[in-house]
């Protein structure tokens, strides 16, 4: 049954190939990798770029007046910045991390290899933070520095920018994981959670990453913020711990879930 | 009494699989060990959510499924003794085919110092080596079933599970592949290969399953299975210049036991194919008649699984 003239040049596996256990390392840097590879497209850079200045410029609009006050400046970085671009980028980068490796069928490259799964979550998180981060936080940074207010809100802004960035990612790289339209529940999340019903009082509030950005400007900055009433210390430990268990729940997911 | 459990390097025992209502695979027990196995039925008929539960990508609603002894849903470590060739054409494509290679190997625990020479050597197997620096977004569909299908040998699993992976391959390579799929299966490895094209299967090996509509509906050699067809008359199309004439010719010589008439072409049906086979071409110069066409009808996936299911 062989075709001996199509066998010819097929050869036996190479002699002494060892194997060894994948460790955590070697599968979060080939996640890593090959999330990073999919996400770059000029297009979506470019967009959130563009949506990434707008808090830029409106950071030197408020600076451009005579009479900006630190709770303007404030309101400002906390109402565009942490509220609409530094989440929004979060959400398209994240969402699609290991969305789009399941959406578009070559997860099953990574699933069915014999090694853990937190190491690919995490890989997938770290690649959409290296994606998120340079086009976010230069942005709000200069925001907080033209507005012309202080070295305090700059600060703060990188502070509290930081710690949205981790945690945004790691909870949208869940949801993405979790969900199939994840861009839609995303916005939804960020604009009808976060950016009305946590609006409604304290209790609520606590359930908003927002919450704590905002929490660490009024804190370091004196500014009189709404729905911001954390210490510093809380503010950038609560949202570490909720990306640290989102990160922990789509490692679960990742494990169980049925792969096409 | 439950039947006994079947064991092989995989052994399928009563699986069945649900989506909602739609039952995808139903009861469907087999056991295989090393060789070149073909799964052949038609589109949607359950062998790719079989392939999915051989590798633990999605559990069995009912039943057990065991490779090399281990439940691969549940025994992550089995899985890298799996080498799967997925049937959809999703590749990493901002990766070159070495890269995209290395990362299986990589993933697979294979040593670093290592990995340069399987990766060297899995495209070698499916005739990559000298464009192994080229995106894979660049292939073509049976370049990137070959990069798919080096991926899979590159950590030498003992089973293989190839999702139509002839799909998209010009014949040379088809050729090479089955080769290739022998090979592996002669080396003890257990081989299980899926396709629709009942040719392709003819190729591929003796050892047969067929799936329809979820259900094992036939197993066993291959020949065997040619033969229990072969007891059926066989419809076979021919084109000539003067169909009317060819089809009395054939009747005179006693090979047609019927015939159907059209313009361009007539549709026989024979008892005897061989006998056909031998004395259509003599037949059709004795009678100055222009052969166009000799297409067996019966041959097409789709008659053998009416035979197997509905016996006609």
């Amino acid at each position: 049954m062989i075709d001996e003239t199509a066998s010819a040049s097929l050869s036996a596996y190479p002699a002494g190939v060892d194997r060894s256990p994948v460790g955590a390392f070697d599968g979060l840097a080939v996640s890593y990798r090959l999330v990073l590879g999919q996400m770059r497209s000029t297009g979506r850079i470019v967009a959130l770029l563009l949506l990434s200045m707008t808090a830029t410029i409106a950071g030197f609009a408020v600076g451009s007046s005579e009479s900006a006050t630190v709770d303007q400046a404030a309101a400002v970085i906390a109402n565009l910045g942490f509220a609409v671009v530094l989440p929004v980028v979060c959400l398209v980068f994240a969402g699609g991390a290991i969305g789009d490796l399941r959406d578009d069928k070559t997860l099953v490259y990574l699933w069915l290899r014999p090694m853990n799964r937190w190491p690919i979550v995490v890989g997938a998180a770290l690649a959409s933070l290296t994606m998120a981060t340079p086009i976010v936080l230069p942005a709000i940074v200069a925001a907080a520095a033209l507005t012309g207010v202080g070295n305090g809100l700059t600060i703060a802004t990188l502070v509290a920018g930081i710690v949205g960035l981790v945690a945004y990612t790691s909870i949208f790289t869940m949801l993405g994981l979790w969900l199939k339209r994840h861009i839609v529940w995303g916005l939804a999340y960020i604009l009808i959670w976060e950016g009305f019903i946590a609006l409604g009082g304290r209790g609520v509030a606590q359930f908003a990453i927002r919450t704590y950005t905002r929490s660490i400007l009024d804190d370091r900055t004196g500014a009189d913020l709404a729905e911001a009433d954390f210490s510093t210390a809380t503010a950038i430990i609560v949202p570490l711990v909720v990306g640290l268990a989102a990160l922990t729940l789509a490692s679960w997911r990742l494990s169980h879930q049925d792969v096409d | 009494m439950s039947p006994p459990l079947l064991t092989g390097m995989i052994a399928v025992n009563s699986v069945s699989k649900f989506y909602g209502s739609v039952v995808a695979v139903s009861e469907v027990s087999f056991a295989i060990d090393q060789g070149v196995t073909a799964l052949l039925g038609p589109n949607g008929a359950g062998k790719s959510t079989l392939f999915r539960m051989l590798c633990g990508l999605t559990p069995a609603s009912r039943g057990t499924l065991r490779v090399l002894g281990e439940d691969p849903r549940r025994d992550r470590d089995v899985r890298g003794s799996i080498g799967l060739v997925p049937q959809q054409d999703a590749l990493f494509d901002h990766l070159t085919a070495t890269e995209f290679v290395a990362v299986a190997a990589r993933t697979q625990g294979v040593d670093a110092v290592d990995i340069d020479r399987v990766v060297r050597w899995a495209l070698e197997q499916v005739d990559l080596h000298d464009v192994g620096f080229k995106p894979v977004g660049q292939f073509s569909k049976g370049m990137r079933q070959r990069v798919k299908v080096a991926a899979a040998l590159v950590n030498d699993p003992q089973i293989l599970v190839l999702d139509e992976p002839l799909t998209g391959l010009d014949p040379v390579q088809r050729r090479r592949m089955i080769a290739l799929f022998h090979r592996l299966g002669d080396e003890g490895r257990c081989v299980l290969v899926s396709s629709h094209v009942l040719d392709e299967v003819a190729r591929l090996g003796s050892n047969v399953l067929v799936v329809a509509q979820g259900r094992l509906i036939a197993r066993g050699d291959y020949r065997d299975l040619r033969e229990l067809m072969d007891d059926r008359p066989h419809r076979i199309r021919l084109g000539s210049s003067d169909p009317r004439r060819l089809a009395t010719a054939l009747v005179g010589h006693g090979l047609v036991s019927s015939l159907t008439l059209h313009d361009s072409h007539v549709v026989v049906e024979t008892l005897d194919v061989d006998a056909l086979g031998r004395q259509l071409a003599p037949i059709a110069v004795d009678l100055g008649v222009r052969l166009d066409e000799v297409h067996s009808l019966d041959d097409d996936l789709e008659s053998v699984f009416r035979y197997l299911v509905e016996g006609r």
